[in-house]
C-alpha cells in the first residue's frame, strides 16, 4: 500500500507524459520533426498532470501521499513541460533547417503564420510570464495567486493551438479535463464550494504577533487528525477584516464537537490582519491534510519545534499521553515567542513519556549541532522538524553529521507557493 | 528550478534569434528543387493516385505528388487522404473550414510538384 501511494504520482505523470506520446508517436519523419513532436505531446501530457496535481482534495492528496507532496511534483511537472514545450518549435524549425533556413525561420516565426501558430505562441508567452511570476516571491500572495491562473490559461490555449492544427481526436479529451481541473480548483477550493462553514469562537494571544484561533464547526465539521493542517479563509467582522483566501494552518487542539484551534502567525498581510480576529466571525475550512505525526514507529523520537512549528507537536500532546519515549526541543527567538511553553512545561512533569528542553536562541542562527543530543544518545531514533525552511535544511544536516539516516528523519516545509 | 527556468528561456530567444538571422545572413544551403519541366497531367491522370502511399493533388493549377509528405501533415489522415487523386484547390485554400494554409506551406507545397493541370475543354 506505502508503495503503491509512493509510485502513484510518478506513475500518473509517465502515463500522462507518455499515453499522448504514443497516440503520436511519428514514423518515417525526420529526427528533428520527430522529436519536436514527441516533445510536443509530452509537455502537453506533463501539463495535464499538472493541473490534477494541483486539486486540493484531502482524498486525493491522502491517495497521492499527501499535499505537499502534489505540489512538489507539481512544480517538476510543469517545470518539465515548459522545457519540453520550448524545444517543440525550435525542433520543427530545426528540421527544415539544414535544406531551407527562410523556410526554417517561416516555421517558427508567428509573422507569417495564422490562428493555429498565433495560439501557439500566445501560450507559449503565456507560460513564459507566469513561470516567471512563479518564481517571484515580492509580490503580495493575493496577486501573485491570480496570475498563476494565467498558467492555466496557457494551457487551454496550447490545446485550443492542436485543435486548429486539425488534430482535434485526442485533444477535446484532454482539453475537457484539462477545463475540468481548472474549473474544479477555481469553483471547489478557490471560491470555496468544497468548505465546511465555522465560526471564530475566541482568539487569545500566545505570543508576540500569534494568536491561536478556536473555531466551531455550524455543519458537519471537517475530519482532522493531530499534527494535520487545514485551509482557512476569514472572513471579516465588525471591527476586523479577514483577506477572504486560503491559508494553511496547522491543528493545534482537537475539540470534541468538531472544534479545531490553529495557531496563526504575522508573516505576511493577509496573516497580520488575522492576528485581529474577533469571536462571531466566519470562516470557511477545507482539509484536512498532512501526516507529519500520523504514522510514527514505537522507537524513540527526538521532535524539533522551531518558534510557530510548535503547532502539530502541541496538537499531539494535547491529544493525549505519548507512547514512545519523546525529547521536544522546542527553540525560539525570545521568551516573547515562546508560545505555549508553560503549558507544554505541565504536560512534561504529568507525561513520563515526555522530556523538554526549551531553549530562546536570540536573534543569530543557533548552532543547531550543539543543541541536538550526542549521535550516541540519537541512535535508534526517529526525528521529527517543524520549523522555519532554514532551520529544518540545518537541522537536517547536522542530524546526518551525526549518523541519522534520511529514513529517519521526517518534516514538513509547509511551502505553498 | 528558478535557475532552469533562467537559463532554458534565454536559450529559447537565443535560438529564436539565430533562426531569424540564419533566415536574414546566411544563404539559403538549398533551394526548392525547381520542376525541370512543366508536365501537363490530364484529370485523368490525376485519378490514377488516388491513395495514400501514391497521393497526387491539383492545386491552383499545378499537379502536386503528396506522397512523400502525406506522414508529416500536422492533422488527421482521414482530412487530407480523401483529396487524394483529385483537384483539391478549394480544401487548400480554406482547409474544408474557411480557413487559408499559412504562406510556409505555399512554399513546401512547391516542393513536391511535378507539373500542371490540363485546362478541361470547354
Amino acid at each position: 500500500m506505502l508503495l503503491l501511494r509512493f509510485l502513484s504520482i510518478p506513475l500518473l505523470t509517465l502515463a500522462a507524459t507518455v499515453g499522448p506520446v504514443f497516440w503520436a508517436l511519428p514514423e518515417g519523419l525526420g529526427l528533428a520533426r520527430s522529436l519536436g513532436i514527441v516533445v510536443g505531446w509530452a509537455g502537453c501530457g506533463l501539463l495535464l498532470a499538472c493541473l490534477l496535481l494541483m486539486l486540493r482534495e484531502p482524498r486525493l492528496a491522502r491517495a497521492l501521499g499527501g499535499l505537499e507532496r502534489m505540489y512538489r511534483w507539481h512544480h517538476w511537472a510543469g517545470m518539465a513541460a515548459y522545457v519540453f514545450l520550448l524545444a517543440h518549435p525550435l525542433l520543427l524549425a530545426g528540421d527544415a533547417w539544414p535544406n531551407n533556413r527562410q523556410l526554417a525561420w517561416q516555421i517558427l516565426s508567428p509573422f507569417d503564420q495564422g490562428w493555429p501558430v498565433w495560439l501557439g505562441w500566445l501560450s507559449m508567452l503565456l507560460l513564459m510570464a507566469g513561470l516567471a511570476v512563479t518564481f517571484e516571491r515580492r509580490i503580495p500572495y493575493q496577486t501573485w495567486r491570480w496570475l498563476h491562473v494565467g498558467l492555466g490559461l496557457a494551457v487551454l490555449f496550447g490545446l485550443l493551438h492542436l485543435v486548429l492544427l486539425g488534430i482535434d481526436e485526442p485533444v477535446w479529451p484532454i482539453f475537457g479535463l484539462a477545463a475540468f481541473f481548472l474549473g474544479w480548483r477555481i469553483v471547489r477550493e478557490d471560491f470555496g464550494l468544497a468548505a465546511r462553514p465555522y465560526i471564530v469562537q475566541s482568539a487569545t494571544a500566545v505570543a508576540k504577533d500569534m494568536v491561536e484561533i478556536s473555531l466551531k464547526p455550524l455543519a458537519e465539521a471537517v475530519s482532522v487528525m493531530p499534527s494535520q493542517f487545514v485551509l482557512v479563509a476569514f472572513f471579516s467582522g465588525p471591527t476586523c477584516r479577514g483577506c477572504g483566501e486560503f491559508h494553511p494552518f496547522t491543528v493545534s487542539a482537537l475539540g470534541a464537537s468538531g472544534e479545531i484551534r490553529i495557531g496563526v502567525k504575522a508573516l505576511g498581510d493577509c496573516t497580520q490582519k488575522i492576528q485581529s480576529i474577533e469571536p462571531g466571525v466566519m470562516a470557511r475550512v477545507q482539509g484536512a491534510f498532512g501526516k507529519f505525526l500520523t504514522d510514527r514507529p514505537s522507537s524513540p523520537q527526538l521532535w524539533v519545534a522551531g518558534g510557530m512549528g510548535i503547532t502539530p507537536f502541541l496538537a499531539q500532546l494535547r491529544a493525549g499521553s505519548l507512547k514512545q519515549q519523546t525529547l521536544l526541543l522546542y527553540l525560539y527567538r525570545s521568551e516573547a515567542d515562546a508560545a505555549f511553553v508553560d503549558e507544554i512545561r505541565a504536560m512534561a512533569v504529568r507525561d513520563p513519556n515526555l522530556s523538554l528542553r526549551a531553549v530562546a536562541t536570540g536573534k543569530d542562527v543557533p548552532d543547531l549541532s550543539l543543541l541536538l543530543p550526542d549521535a550516541a544518545v540519537l541512535t535508534q531514533h526517529d526525528c521529527y522538524l517543524c520549523g522555519p525552511p532554514g532551520m529544518v535544511a540545518g537541522l537536517r544536516k547536522a542530524l546526518s553529521l551525526k549518523g541519522i539516516t534520511p529514513r529517519h528523519i521526517h518534516f514538513e516545509s509547509f511551502e505553498f507557493r | 528550478m528558478r535557475r532552469l527556468y533562467l537559463s532554458t528561456t534565454l536559450l529559447f530567444w537565443l535560438l529564436v534569434t539565430a533562426f531569424w538571422a540564419g533566415s536574414l545572413w546566411l544563404p539559403p544551403t538549398e533551394q526548392s528543387e525547381a520542376v525541370a519541366a512543366e508536365k501537363i497531367y490530364s484529370k485523368a491522370d490525376l485519378a490514377k493516385h488516388a491513395t495514400p502511399g501514391n497521393c497526387w493533388m491539383a492545386i491552383r493549377g499545378g499537379v502536386y505528388d503528396l506522397s512523400a509528405y502525406l506522414p508529416e501533415h500536422p492533422s488527421r489522415p482521414d482530412l487530407i487522404e480523401p483529396w487524394c487523386g483529385k483537384e483539391a484547390t478549394e480544401a487548400y485554400n480554406t482547409k474544408t473550414k474557411g480557413r487559408p494554409h499559412a504562406p510556409f506551406a505555399d512554399e513546401l507545397l512547391a516542393k513536391y510538384k511535378i507539373g500542371k493541370l490540363a485546362a478541361e475543354k470547354s
